[in-house]
């Protein structure tokens, strides 16, 4: 494996891209700054003296992407098409997890964009907060998936804080959450589908479904968002309030529906 | 029906179910018994350990059912079964499958039958944890073939 910033004196190169065909590329980094919970409070209730923090921060992640080329030495400059910024405030956690995902039909992967935007995403959070804490710690800024390009794509697969169930739920007990506002089904991913579309549970809209049955709910979701469309696979299984169920399988308000990749116990 | 079903986080002892299945019991004949346990070889040769995931109240209900089919299907006396999930290492026991009837064959049979779709229906999934990293295992085709032998 060649390092391929590196030329063969082994001095910093800018690779030439011109002769690399244009795809579709595609990268979601992630990273969390973690705070006191006293913090994060404020934070959520919108009481912190900076004012709105997180759409400044959604701001400045974007601005940071678009400006990658200028702070990475051997970065090209990209039209990216797409940056976008997600927050989740993590009681649990005492932190907030900042995702950015970056796309662009290019001849250049955009994982450093999408990092760029994740590490000022975290810092701007920072430079918000830092009036009330100091305390307040930037952790594990990673890359989460690429798309596209000769490389092939990549997953990170290996996550470190794995939970043992799904589900508030204790063994053998289902939760109900709280009841939806206007109809609605609660949408579950398990174990690896889980970590492949990078989200536990979705509570989803029934205006929103084309169809009332698992068909057009699986429609819905790949509309919001590409990684989705992985739940049109063969293999993946689904199941209505915890029974069994295929495509054409009638969806009610309050159905729990969850999508799990063929089962391995035993 | 007497089909005893747990989903558990605890380690089970070795002798977990005898007890259970034939205490003040004088009418039992046979009692077979199957122990899955954490093998240190699968999909890498060196697994250091692995996580069970399952989906719950959907995994009791699953394990229960496959305990009522093969409830009709035998004449049997008692059914125990036993899942372990989270964190497990090489030499755990992962599953115990516990069947007494008054002769050997129904509890043979429904043993063998209670396991093939347990690793076939129960929403359990295991990924390992070895010195080349974390993966999901993936299903096999040859439990999905041994489920249909039922059928």
């Amino acid at each position: 494996m060649q390092l391929t910033h590196l030329n063969t004196r082994g001095e910093a190169n800018m690779v030439d891209v011109g002769d690399k065909r244009e795809t579709r590329r595609e990268a979601v980094a992630s990273g969390r700054i973690i705070m006191q919970p006293e913090t994060l409070k404020l934070l959520s209730d919108g009481e912190l003296p900076k004012g709105d923090v997180i759409a400044t921060a959604r701001i400045a992640g974007i601005q940071a992407a678009k400006r990658t080329h200028e702070l990475i030495p051997l970065c090209h400059s990209l039209a990216l098409s797409k940056v976008s910024i997600e927050f989740e405030i993590d009681q649990e956690g005492s932190c907030v997890n900042v995702t950015a995902l970056c796309r662009l039909n290019g001849r250049t992967g955009v994982e450093m964009e999408a990092l760029t935007a994740v590490s000022v995403a975290c810092l701007t959070l920072y430079d918000m907060c830092k009036a009330v804490d100091k305390d307040m710690r930037i952790d594990a800024v990673q890359l989460e998936s690429k798309h596209g390009g000769v490389r092939g794509d990549y997953q990170r697969d290996a996550r470190p804080a794995m939970p043992i169930v799904t589900g508030e739920g204790a063994t053998g007990e289902v939760t109900l959450g709280e009841r939806c506002a206007s109809p609605c089904v609660r949408v579950k991913f398990l174990a690896e589908l889980r970590e492949r579309v990078g989200v536990s549970d979705i509570v989803l809209d029934l205006e929103q479904v084309p169809s009332c049955d698992i068909a057009g709910l699986k429609a819905a979701l790949s509309q919001r968002d590409p990684r989705f469309s992985v739940l049109a696979d063969q293999r993946t299984l689904c199941a209505i309030n915890q029974v069994m169920a295929n495509d054409s399988a009638r969806i009610t308000n309050e159905d729990e529906v969850a999508f799990f990749p063929p089962v391995t116990g035993g | 029906m007497n089909i005893r079903v747990y989903v558990q986080a605890t380690p089970f002892a070795l002798a977990d179910g005898y007890e259970q299945v034939l205490a003040q019991r004088t009418d039992i004949g046979a009692v077979v018994s199957f122990t899955g346990l954490v093998r240190d070889f699968n999909e890498t040769p060196d697994v250091t350990g692995l996580t069970l995931e399952h989906y719950p109240g959907m995994t009791e209900r699953t394990l229960e059912s496959i305990g009522e089919q093969a409830w009709q299907r035998w004449s049997l006396q008692a059914v125990y079964i036993v899942h372990r999930v989270g964190y497990l290492t090489p030499g755990d026991p992962i599953v115990r499958v516990l069947v007494a009837s008054a002769h050997r064959r129904e509890a043979f049979e429904a043993c063998d039958f209670i396991m093939d779709f347990l690793k076939t229906q129960a929403p359990f999934w295991k990924k390992e944890h070895s010195g080349q990293g974390e993966y999901w295992v993936k299903e096999r085709t040859t439990d999905t073939q041994d489920a249909a032998r039922w059928t």
